[in-house]
């Protein structure tokens, strides 16, 4: 981990775009950026937690280990987010795993500045509690598409989500990677793969995903991906600037 | 609804019991004690939560909403926490569904009473902080459940997390509310309840489960059991 970027570049992720002048000035201080490489653990499983991390162009998964050592997702957190709810939800350890998904930089902040502004009753305190019910939403909704939807289905949702953290239609990603994510066999993300090229939906070369016709995968994918846009949209929405 | 009893009788719900003897007698007159009634819906799908609920006893279940018609659990909630918590987090309109899955009693609060009695700068915004981190857990192992378990082992889990939170072996049930629990179809419920039947863990008739053989069950149920229940056991304010 290295240091990049001015601290004023933590605006780029939105909930911290969304706290007023005096709030982010307070914070700033202590936000420290970080340089984020793939597949970097940011916390362990059972580990305690040091800090809440607001990714600015890097993508955290959130994934659930099995006892056998399988994975997979539950969440993830890009621009739009936050990694460590646990941390002022005073339960400083959790039970899943943090690992970049997407390399790319962060603001973290250390768990005594975080819990201080959160106690301070503003706008930080209200966007962190929303958030937490926006993480709620994704998390059943995740509990309710490997209950009930396709590989493929999952596949299109989930690239669409890396799509608009992103905002880029290049992907880079192996199946291996996007097997743990999905909790499924390789062999079952390179068949959804391969269907997804034949109907013109994406392109993938050598670890590359090229998103061809966006409308289609957003027709292809499962209701999920909407219901979880619509209900951050619903709860954080009003606070969060259009134009970042 | 029944009469409420003074501050002074025993505490069910966890959350209530965890706050300081003076904050909960300043809540008290705004707790409203009523009955947890099967199949009750407690709020529905994009409804305004006008109430939060403190079960002393029986269970809450709450559901996703699938499509149009179908539902999904993802979690359930007994006398170890509260429902409603979306209030807490600021948001008024619930996104799920919530019924009663088991009978028994809660306390009710008004949302705004209970907005306000969370600005108060008390012990209850922690409490519940540490709540919504459990309740958390408990979603995330869904989740996993659903991706990754034998549908033998999540009706071993339901059956000892509800158990547990109605405080006995013995319950009614019928194989449609299971089938809506697990997310699965009633032959594939019935199949396995035959099996758990069979393995001397369970018996099952007239819509009435009991279990005769817990340690067993426990051995039958998936890790989330264990996950959820040793997360709710390291709670502490």
């Amino acid at each position: 981990m290295s240091v990049v970027k001015h601290e004023d570049d933590a605006r780029l992720n939105h909930l911290i775009a969304a706290l007023p002048e005096d709030e982010f000035t307070r914070l700033k201080q202590n936000l420290e950026p970080v340089s984020l490489s793939l597949g970097k653990v940011i916390y362990e499983s059972g580990e305690l937690l040091e800090y809440v991390y607001f990714p600015t162009t890097a993508i955290i998964s959130l994934l659930y280990i099995m006892e056998n050592g399988s994975t997979a997702e539950i969440g993830m957190a890009g621009n739009d987010g936050l990694v460590g709810v646990a941390l002022f939800m005073g339960g400083s350890t959790t039970p899943n795993r943090a690992v970049v998904q997407s390399a790319g930089n962060a603001f973290r902040l250390r768990t005594k500045a975080l819990q201080y502004e959160f106690g301070l009753n503003g706008m930080f305190q209200k966007i962190l509690l929303r958030y937490t019910q926006y993480l709620m939403t994704q998390i059943s909704q995740t509990a309710v598409c490997n209950r009930l939807h396709s590989v493929e289905q999952q596949l299109c949702r989930w690239l669409l989500i890396n799509h608009d953290l992103l905002q880029t239609n290049k992907l880079i990603m192996t199946h291996d990677l996007i097997a743990n994510m999905l909790g499924v066999r390789r062999e079952g993300v390179s068949i959804a793969a391969g269907h997804l090229q034949k109907r013109g939906l994406i392109k993938y070369v050598r670890g590359t995903i090229t998103m061809l016709d966006r409308e289609g995968l957003e027709t292809a994918a499962c209701e999920c991906y909407k219901v979880v846009k619509e209900e951050y949209d619903r709860l954080l929405g009003k606070y969060i600037s259009k134009n970042i | 609804m029944t009469e409420i009893t003074t501050s002074d009788a025993p505490i069910y719900n966890r959350l209530l019991a965890a706050l300081p003897a003076g904050e909960y007698r300043n809540l008290f007159p705004k707790l409203e004690q009523i009955p947890l009634i099967y199949g009750e819906n407690i709020y529905k799908y994009n409804e305004i939560i006008s109430d939060v609920y403190f079960p002393d006893s029986g269970i809450i279940s709450m559901l996703a909403s699938v499509g149009n018609s179908s539902t999904l659990e993802v979690g359930i909630i007994g006398r170890e926490g509260i429902v409603g918590l979306p209030v807490f987090l600021g948001v008024k309109i619930s996104n799920n569904e919530a019924i009663v899955q088991g009978e028994g009693s809660a306390k009710r609060m008004k949302a705004e009473d209970f907005l306000i009695e969370c600005g108060n700068g008390g012990t209850l915004p922690r409490i519940l902080n540490r709540f919504t981190h459990s309740l958390l857990t408990q979603i995330s192992q869904s989740a996993v459940c659903y991706r990754f378990h034998l549908i033998e082992a999540r009706l071993a889990r339901w059956l000892l997390m509800t158990s547990d939170r109605m405080e006995t072996g013995e319950f009614p049930i019928t194989q449609e509310f299971l089938s809506n629990m697990l997310g699965v179809r009633r032959e594939a419920v019935n199949k396995s309840a035959v099996i758990l039947q069979q393995e001397n863990l369970i018996t099952y008739s007239r819509g009435n489960i009991t279990i005769t053989n817990r340690r067993g069950l426990e051995m039958k149920a998936c890790q989330c059991y264990a996950i959820i229940k040793a997360e709710a056991a390291s709670f502490t304010v």
